[in-house]
């Protein structure tokens, strides 16, 4: 007990008397550490950061219909078999033909909240529909038809049956106020767009729709897995991926990820080498006092286990330091990159202090041992 | 005697020189591999995102909106088309290199045997193109549809006769009429008829799946079309759009001339939208917003993700330099104690003290460099397939790195061995 209590005490007195100096080495280790926890952070967290910017690109996956069609409760039953966390979006369409200024014209009713999710990437000048009566016209139409943002819009609906008790089929007329002009740089914009609710107070019928557009955030081989559950226990849907978009996630994603593994590696390499150098001057440094050591009789074996464990001991503190600040720094990264925060891995800090302790362990070995086996009369004088 | 000295000091204490070099030379070589890798990774990043296929598409001016709502309707096309004689025009626009891939379409509707009506569509395959610049380019769908899956069979390839009739199907009109690869397949337009042999059946996970692609001449041939195209897609490398390139997009006519300028030399999207129109008469070049817009996201992402990560490695780098050189200075304190006890200026020590110190920092700077442009080129080859482009600041970037790295580390440490006193450090005492 007594030995181990000496033992201590020589370690941290070496280290706080020759303080300045041991914290330069405290601090480059940091940095290795630093380096360490915060870019494995951010390798591991890069798929899924980046994958919701791949949602950019839309909807992934589309359910349509078996047979003819199929309700809102076929696509809730499919969406439940996806776990929570990966849906992004949903938004269920129903398209019908109308007529707008006596033309023809097609009209989508979807869930508006569902279809700003699955279509970030649609361009909407002016407002979003947010209450029922609004609609949003797309740019070709609203170029055709000159119209407006704030105008009223007569959109004008023929049921196929004539209603009961009246002889002639009459159309159904709806009014709507223009909020808003859709420009996506595809078919988007020939389209009108309005509640689903809406549309069913012009059709006068409910509850089918035409399809639902998911987006889902995971791999390619996660989404199809979600698809063919999808497929084989919601009887009226048919759930599809839409290749474009899947197929080319995942070749983006794992090259942006081999990118970030690769750029990882090589930094780490690169520092713990440096902090393997720094430590090795450290120790080179002192072979006058390993000299001295052994000329008042010291065994190799004990100078060897005393500067070992400081700076094993300068290691441990570097690593602890170090995983900290690589926390931070990932923390930063993703903040300011990606705006949302990143989860702590405990699992890391064990294995940050472990390498801390292994790099600077091995990397002083070697001056020691040089150091003591060189007769400790050359040492002191110097040669 | 003042290089004597300093050849001295290297050739005796080479070991530990040659230590600093090392280690400088490892700062470097990160710095440079890392800014090499930052600077490039925009572009590399952008060639990938172009398996998402055409970020601008080009229609005819009388608008294509009749023509798609008529479809709903069952009708045929409304007359407005481009000109097929036009598309070479687009490899000769300011932005002509930016362009990658792209390809014409046109769509026909025509009856099969059984009386039910298809969507046959005109495109380029394999189109080979001699450009007047002297450049060489394969265009067309067979890269504007990457993540189309070829069940059986192989692409089109229509270089061998562009006016065979061949065929590529989608899965979904495969399965219905029971056709394989090999098997030709009747199709009635209304201005003729043709027999297409199907080379080719794939799944390309959407609508496409029910339609027949066949070169251009068979399908214009089938209406009528000589020499007419419905749409052009076309696949660019863009910046992404900032605020300028927003409004040029609305109205190039509002800005001033040196806005212009720097829009039109700029590659937004939209100035080689304006760019196209310029060259395909009557024509309306758009982003596809799902596409353009989405690419500028996971670009702007990935250049921050990469300037930090590079941040980090130079603070890294510049601390582990740092180190090691105050650490090397410090340790030769009885030398300089000697030299000031026979008489040594302080400027004299200081200037030799550094002078090697240099030598050691541009020898290793200059290995370091080099290391590091390999450490770059390994990294492109993994990852992208190609190598990372020499960027020209990078040299002066590391240059100046690696001086400042150097002076912060020697000045205090020397400044610090010349206020002691010289009888003191000879005696070893601290």
């Amino acid at each position: 007990m007594k030995k181990r209590q000496m033992y201590f005490r020589m370690i941290t007195a070496s280290l706080m008397r020759r303080r300045s100096r041991m914290l330069v080495a405290l601090l480059s280790i940091a940095i290795g550490a630093t380096v360490l926890s915060g870019l494995v952070t951010i390798y591991y967290d890069v798929p899924r950061q980046m994958g919701a910017q791949f949602r950019n690109y839309g909807a992934n996956m589309i359910f349509t219909a078996k047979d003819e069609k199929f309700t809102l409760a076929d696509v809730q039953q499919g969406v439940s078999l996806i776990d929570a966390d990966a849906v992004v979006g949903v938004a269920p369409y129903r398209y019908e033909n109308v007529r707008i200024h006596e033309s023809p014209v097609v009209v989508a009713g979807t869930d508006i909240n569902g279809a700003q999710k699955t279509s970030p990437y649609w361009h909407i000048e002016g407002e979003w529909p947010s209450a029922d009566g609004q609609i949003l016209v797309g740019a070709s139409l609203a170029e055709n038809f000159r119209l407006r943002i704030g105008e009223t819009l007569e959109v004008s609906y023929t049921p196929s049956e004539a209603q009961e008790g009246q002889e002639t089929i009459l159309d159904n007329i709806l009014e709507f106020e223009i909020t808003g002009i859709l420009d996506t740089g595809g078919s988007e914009e020939d389209y009108l767009y309005i509640s689903l609710a809406d549309l069913e107070a012009l059709t006068e019928e409910s509850g089918s729709i035409d399809i639902a557009e998911l987006s889902i955030s995971g791999g390619a081989d996660e989404l199809s897995a979600y698809a063919d559950t999808i497929s084989n226990s919601v009887s009226a849907v048919n759930a599809r991926l839409v290749k474009r978009v899947t197929a080319s996630e995942t070749t983006v994603l794992s090259k942006l990820q081999a990118l970030v593994l690769l750029v990882t590696v090589v930094v780490l390499a690169l520092t713990m080498i440096c902090v393997a150098t720094t430590m090795t001057a450290v120790v080179t440094e002192r072979r006058k006092e390993i000299g001295l050591r052994k000329a008042i009789g010291a065994s190799d074996s004990s100078i060897i286990k005393e500067f070992l464990g400081e700076s094993m001991l300068l290691g441990g503190l570097g690593g602890i330091l170090g995983s900290v600040l690589g926390f931070v720094f990932a923390q930063q990264v993703s903040i300011h990159v990606f705006s949302s925060t990143i989860s702590f891995m405990p699992a890391l800090v064990p294995i940050t202090i472990l390498v801390s302790i292994l790099v600077t362990g091995l990397s002083s070995l070697m001056p020691i041992r040089s150091a003591t086996e060189v007769d400790p009369a050359l040492v002191l004088k110097g040669e | 005697m003042f290089f004597r000295m300093i050849k001295g000091t290297l050739l005796r204490q080479w070991k530990k020189m040659l230590m600093i070099a090392f280690t400088i030379a490892l700062g470097a070589s990160l710095a440079a591999a890392m800014l090499s890798v930052m600077f490039d990774v925009g572009d590399k990043v952008n060639q990938e995102l172009k398996t998402y296929g055409a970020n601008i598409t080009v229609v005819p001016k009388a608008s294509s909106v009749l023509n798609e709502l008529y479809e709903v309707e069952g009708g045929e096309s409304t007359g407005a088309y481009l000109r097929e004689d036009e598309l070479g025009k687009i490899k000769t626009i300011f932005w002509a290199f930016n362009i990658v891939d792209y390809a014409p379409f046109v769509n026909v509707s025509g009856e099969l045997d059984d009386g039910s009506e298809v969507r046959v569509v005109g495109s380029w395959f394999n189109h080979h193109m001699s450009l007047p610049t002297g450049e060489e380019l394969d265009a067309g769908i067979a890269g504007l549809r990457s993540w189309w899956e070829i069940e059986s069979g192989e692409w089109l390839d229509e270089q061998a006769d562009e006016n065979a009739e061949i065929a590529m199907i989608g899965t979904a009109l495969a399965k219905k009429l029971n056709l394989s690869v090999g098997n030709t397949l009747h199709v009635k337009g209304s201005a003729g008829d043709k027999n297409f042999r199907i080379v080719g059946i794939f799944d390309a996970g959407g609508e496409e799946d029910d339609q027949i692609f066949a070169p251009l001449n068979p399908v214009q041939a089938l209406a009528n079309l000589d020499g007419c195209i419905d749409s052009i897609e076309v696949s660019a490398l863009t910046t992404p759009d900032n605020e300028l390139a927003e409004r040029a997009a609305k109205d190039p006519s509002s800005l001033t001339v040196s806005q212009y300028e720097i829009w039109y030399c700029t590659a937004y999207a939209s100035s080689i939208c304006y760019q196209i129109q310029e060259v395909i008469t009557d024509s309306v070049a758009s982003p596809v917003r799902q596409v353009a817009d989405s690419e500028g996201a996971i670009l702007e992402k990935t250049q921050l993700l990469m300037i930090l990560i590079t941040i980090l490695s130079l603070i890294g780098a510049a601390l582990g330099i740092c180190n090691l050189v105050t650490a090397s200075v410090m340790e030769r304190s009885s030398e300089i104690g000697l030299m000031k006890a026979i008489g040594a200026q302080n400027g004299a020590i200081s200037g030799l003290v550094l002078t090697e110190i240099f030598i050691t920092a541009i020898f290793g700077g200059l290995i370091g460099f080099f290391a590091g442009f390999g450490f770059a080129q390994i990294i492109g080859h993994t990852v992208f397939g190609s190598s990372i482009a020499m960027t020209p600041v990078v040299i002066p970037i590391v240059a100046i790195l690696v001086i400042l790295v150097t002076l912060a580390g020697s000045i205090p440490a020397i400044r610090m061995l010349l206020r002691l006193r010289p009888a003191e450090v000879l005696h070893g005492g601290h």
